[in-house]
Order: C-alpha cells, then structure tokens, then sequence
C-alpha cells in the first residue's frame, strides 16, 4: 500500500493517533554526531594518506588506492570484532558515508551468511547490501562518462 | 562503554604517531604541515641560481599560493607550490595560470609546474640533501628527473 | 466453550503445572534475569549457526519443562510450538528431536498466546492430557532474516525494538485440585487487523490496534470489566505501541487504572539497555509470561492477569513490496488455583 491513497479514513485517524506516541529521530543531534565521527574517520584517513605520502612513492594523487584499502580493512577489523555496528548505531551517517561504512556493508554481510557455507553464503550474500551500491555507482559513472562524451563531441568541450 | 574506548585509542594513537616526531624536527618532516619556504637549489652547479630566485619570487606572487620550491636541473625547472586551503577548488585554473605565466616570461626553460605534497615534500627533502652536502650534483640531477617523472605519472 | 464472537471459556480450567524458560546474554542482563531458568553466556549457544542456537533454546527450556513436571516426552501428548524463522524450522526441528506430536503455529510474537489458547483447548475438552506449547526467538537469527546483518552499523530510530533471545515453554494439563498452580480461564482469539502502517522499525505503532480489538473484545465477550484483572499486560508493544494502546482502549471506554496495563517487552530489559523502544519478538511474551509472570501469579502478586500478545504478520519479501503491516493479538486469562 504505496502512499496515503489508499487508506480508509479509519486508518489514517489512527495513524494521526500514533503519530503523536511515535519518537522521532533526533536529527539535529544526529547530524552533530555524524559530523563529528565522520570528521574522525576522515580525519585518520588523511592521516594514513599522509603516511603512505611520507614513507612510501606515492604522490597525492596515487595515494587514494592505499588509503581506501587500509580503511576498509580497518572497518572490516571493527566489523569482525563487532564494534561497528555499535558505531554505526550512534555515529548513523558518520559512519555510513564514509567508504568504512561500504566495507563494513560488505563485511557484515559476509560474517552473517557464513553459516550456509563459502559459495552460497559468503559468496551469493557478500554484496546483498553493497551490490546496489556498486551497481548504481557504476551505473552513475556511465551516464555522466556519456554525458561529458557527447558535450565533448558536439559542445566542443 | 567499548566502543567510546577504542575510538579514543584510536585517537591517542594517531595523536602520539604524530608527537614521536617532535625531537629535531627537519623542515621535511613538517613539509607537509607547514609552510617552510625552501631556497630555491640549483642542480647543475652556480648557474641560474639568480634565474631560480626569480621563479620562485614569480610565483609566490600568486595571492592563491603560499609556499613555493623551485628546483632547476639541467634540462627544465619544477616549480612545487602549495594552495591556499579554500582555493584548492580552483587547482586546476592556477596551475594553467602559473604555467602561463613562467613559460611567457622564461621561454627558454621547460617548466613542470606542480602542486603535489608528496613533490613538494621530496623536492624539499633534495634541497635538505644538497644543502647538507650529502649528495653529489649528478645524482641530485638524478633524483629531479626521477621526481619529474613521478609528476608525469599522475596525468 | 464459545462465550460471544471469539473467545472461549475454560470451565475445566486447565492448568500450567510446569514451565522452562532460557535466555541469551542480553537477557542475563536484563530486569528480570532470576526468572529465567537457564541463561546462556553466548549468542551462539555452542552451535555452529543462530538458526541451530534458536533450536537449542526450545529444546532446552522443553527439557526444563519436562524435568521439574518429573516427566518424559512419551507421557506428553502435543506439542504447541512456533517462532519466526522462515518455514518455523527452530520449532519443527526442536520438535523432531522431543519426538511428541506436534502442531507448528505462526503467529509472528502472538505465537506464544496462540499456543497456550490451542493447549488449553485441548486439554479443556479432553483432547489430550499433557500439551507443552512454547515459542522461541533468536535476536540475530531474526536480525538476520527481516532487517541487515548483525554487525552491519545502520543506525535503528528510536522506535526500533529488540528481538529477545530466549525460549519460553509451558506445560498446560488437567486441572489438579488443591494444587497451588496457574490455570487458563478464558481466551480471546484476535482478528487480523490492518491500519496501513508500513514501517518495519515501528512494529509497537502497527501492533498496538490488533492488541486494542482482541482487549475490548474479549471484554465484550466475557461481560466484564477491566476490573476483573489485576493486570493487562501486552506481548512487545514496546514504548510507543503501549502509549497508544493506552489511548486507545481510554477512547473505546475501557476504564483502566493505571498502572493496570503493563508490557512484556517493556519489562524484560533495563533502561540502560539499548534495546530503543523495547523488546520483541515470539520469545519476548512467552519468556516473561511463563517466567516472571506466572512467579508473581505464585508468589501472591496478582491474582488474574490477561495476557494479550501482539504479532505483525509481515514478511522481509511483504515489507519490500510496500505492503502494509497486518497485525493480530491472542488475549489468555490467567489466574491461580482455588
């Protein structure tokens, strides 16, 4: 039952009613945290591309590739250890956004079907929460490739 | 509660990493925290050193750009600068900007102009070295090209 | 016996001679801890998946039952079980290892009150003469099948609600005179209700007009008041489905005292437990009726209590496809032995 449409005048007294018991999420505060935590986890992300910059050949634009892989292997650690979701609960989009919250989408997904084996489990579930990522993220990446293509061909961009 | 903890380990940790390095801080070490206005060096012998003064004094001219490192090799000069944090967004228009100007004004010199802090950080690790004497001009000329190199990788 | 529309009347009044009861780790730090009688350190009980630990649950708080009655499966006629994994496989495959004939009920969380209004049946009208029936859950077998993965770090609103870990199964048989136990007296059994909520994080929003319909029903029915019972108490309403089954039964004009309507689900848990707006699932009525409720029943506390335990017939595939959320509620009275 999509929309409001299609309730009786019944349901949507009720619905009214239970509005007014229903808890909101506290948004401001949650961004606050979000801000925060997020800002956190940037904040040791830059600092682990400072490090591969200073002790490693790369150069600040061939830093990211590390950069993430050592993120997401953080995240997949605290996912493992079962703090990230604990985090996610209190930090929300903090912890979400940043590519963490993509390794542990995966991670915890895989932890989870681990029990109906390594092909069916681990591997037909890994990307049931980051498959739509993926896809659509591609997806995306193709449309505006397109896009900039034809500008160039016809706009002379 | 845990996880309160493990992020202030966390914290502690990237704190005290960043600390360890307080005794006998070279200009290197901080190069990419600081501004540390390295004196432009000169590979090839004496030559050009005034020409490399000008460059850099060109460049820091930019309103955008706070910390210059110019190196000049045998064959080409690299110009490293850093951007002011809320002109980062326009990177690329000050590079074509600066490119413009050097090569209008010193046409005979070929340019690599960059704005890269892992280049700026070894060009100034290069200018500690030659400054200390520890290394011979061949393989100082050695070492732009290499960096130079690496400023093509990117692109 | 049919008294009104949907309840029934239990003049035999069969009785609940017996009852085990685990409980997870969350639970062993939860509010009501000594009543359960056997609590697990570990999620995984020892088992090799949450599906298996879910099973090991019932079998044990069956095992339990049967111990403190001094009895053996043979001597058990039917058994009375559901939960909320897929095809109920928990209940099914516990069942096959009790070997006593088995009914499997779905009744989402109002599986427990669905059973124990079946048993009662049974045994009133001399169906059979020892019924165990029982419902369990697992909090992350049942994390797992309707919402994200355990570990995954999406943040719950605050109308969410945790699924108990823990199994509740009682022994209902004949009436024993003089003996100083709990006994069924009535039942009412729920229609589906449906007032077009969707949102799977606010089941207690959803929830709470099936528990509204199956009260004042079972009011309807018997021809009391509210009086009668010393208390109302609700399967997994949690906080917001309380406070508008509160409001609600105000305006159906049900005088209730406060105090008088309570909720299992706001029960079992401390405050500091971040369980958001309360607890839920098959395990969270069963757990705390045949532990900590039927303790105080003995214990002189209460004298009658009307349990009425709250389901959301949804599924994973129903919520995706934007169905609302229908909703039933099993009403059970229950009170001591003369």
């Amino acid at each position: 039952m999509a929309g409001k449409k299609n309730t009786t005048p019944e349901q949507q007294q009720y619905q009214q009613l239970q509005q007014k018991h229903e808890k909101k999420r506290p948004v401001l505060k949650n961004c606050i945290k979000a801000f925060f935590i997020g800002g956190l986890i940037c904040t040791i992300g830059q600092a682990i591309s400072y490090f591969y910059i200073y002790f490693f050949n790369f150069t600040e634009q061939s830093v990211g590739n590390p950069t993430v892989a050592t993120m997401v292997f953080l995240s997949m650690l605290l996912t493992g250890f079962g703090v990230y979701d604990r985090l996610g609960q209190f930090a929300g989009a903090g912890s979400a956004v940043p590519v963490t919250g993509f390794g542990n989408a995966v991670i915890s997904a895989a932890i989870e079907h681990r029990t109906e084996g390594f092909v069916l489990g681990v591997g037909g579930n890994m990307f049931k929460l980051a498959g739509s990522v993926l896809l659509f993220g591609v997806f995306a990446a193709f449309v505006v490739a397109l896009i900039k293509t034809l500008l160039g061909i016809w706009g002379g961009i | 509660m845990y996880w309160i903890r493990i992020i202030m380990a966390l914290f502690v940790l990237v704190c005290l990493t960043s600390c360890a390095e307080k005794q006998q801080m070279k200009d290197s070490q901080l190069a990419l925290i600081k501004a540390t206005d390295p004196k432009p060096v000169v590979t090839d012998g004496k030559k050009g050193s005034e020409q490399a003064e000008d460059i850099k004094h060109d460049v820091s001219s930019f309103p955008e750009i706070y910390d210059v490192a110019v190196v000049k090799g045998k064959n080409g000069a690299l110009v490293v600068y850093k951007v002011k944090h809320m002109q980062r967004f326009n990177m690329k228009k000050i590079e074509s900007k600066v490119t413009k100007k050097l090569e209008g004004k010193y046409p005979k010199e070929k340019f690599t102009v960059s704005s890269d802090y892992k280049i700026f950080l070894e060009v100034v690790r290069l200018n500690e070295k030659m400054r200390a004497g520890t290394i011979s001009n061949q393989n100082a000329d050695k070492r732009f090209k290499e960096i130079v190199k690496m400023t093509e990788d990117m692109k | 016996m049919l008294k009104g529309q949907q309840s029934w009347v239990f003049t035999n009044r069969p009785m609940i001679t017996s009852t085990g009861v685990t409980g997870g780790p969350f639970e062993a730090n939860g509010n009501l801890a000594e009543d359960f009688d056997r609590l697990y350190e570990d999620l995984w009980l020892e088992q090799d998946s949450y599906e298996k630990a879910q099973r090991v649950l019932l079998e044990d708080a069956i095992d339990i039952a049967l111990k403190k009655a001094n009895l053996n499966k043979e001597q058990i006629d039917f058994l009375f079980a559901g939960d909320l994994i897929n095809q109920i496989t928990p209940s099914s495959f516990a069942a096959r290892t009790a070997q006593i004939p088995y009914f499997g009920l779905f009744g989402a969380c109002s599986t427990s009150m669905e059973g124990l209004a079946l048993a009662s049946f049974v045994i009133n009208n001399q169906g059979a003469k020892k019924v165990l029936t029982g419902a369990s859950s697992h909090n992350a077998a049942t994390e797992k099948q309707f919402r994200y993965p355990t570990e995954y770090g999406g943040q719950k609103p605050p109308t969410a609600q945790w699924t108990v870990t823990g199994a509740g199964v009682a022994l209902v048989q004949e009436n024993q005179p003089g003996q100083k136990n709990p006994v069924i007296t009535s039942a009412t059994i729920g229609k589906v209700v449906d007032m077009g909520l969707s949102d799977p994080f606010n089941m207690g929003g959803a929830m709470a007009p099936a528990a509204a319909d199956t009260i004042t029903a079972h009011f309807r029915d018997l021809e009391i008041d509210p009086s009668h019972y010393d208390l109302i108490i609700t399967g997994d309403l949690g906080r917001i489905g309380h406070d508008t089954l509160a409001e609600l039964l105000k305006k159906s004009g049900l005088n209730i005292q406060k105090g008088q309507l309570a909720d299992c689900g706001l029960l079992i848990y401390k405050e500091d437990q971040p369980v958001q707006a309360g607890a839920s699932g098959a395990g969270c009525s069963a757990t705390v009726l045949y532990g900590h409720l039927l303790n105080q029943l003995k214990q002189g506390k209460y004298k009658r209590i009307l349990l009425a335990a709250t389901g959301a017939l949804l599924s994973p595939l129903s919520f995706q496809q934007k169905e609302s959320i229908p909703c039933i509620a099993h009403a059970v009275a229950i009170e001591m032995n003369n």
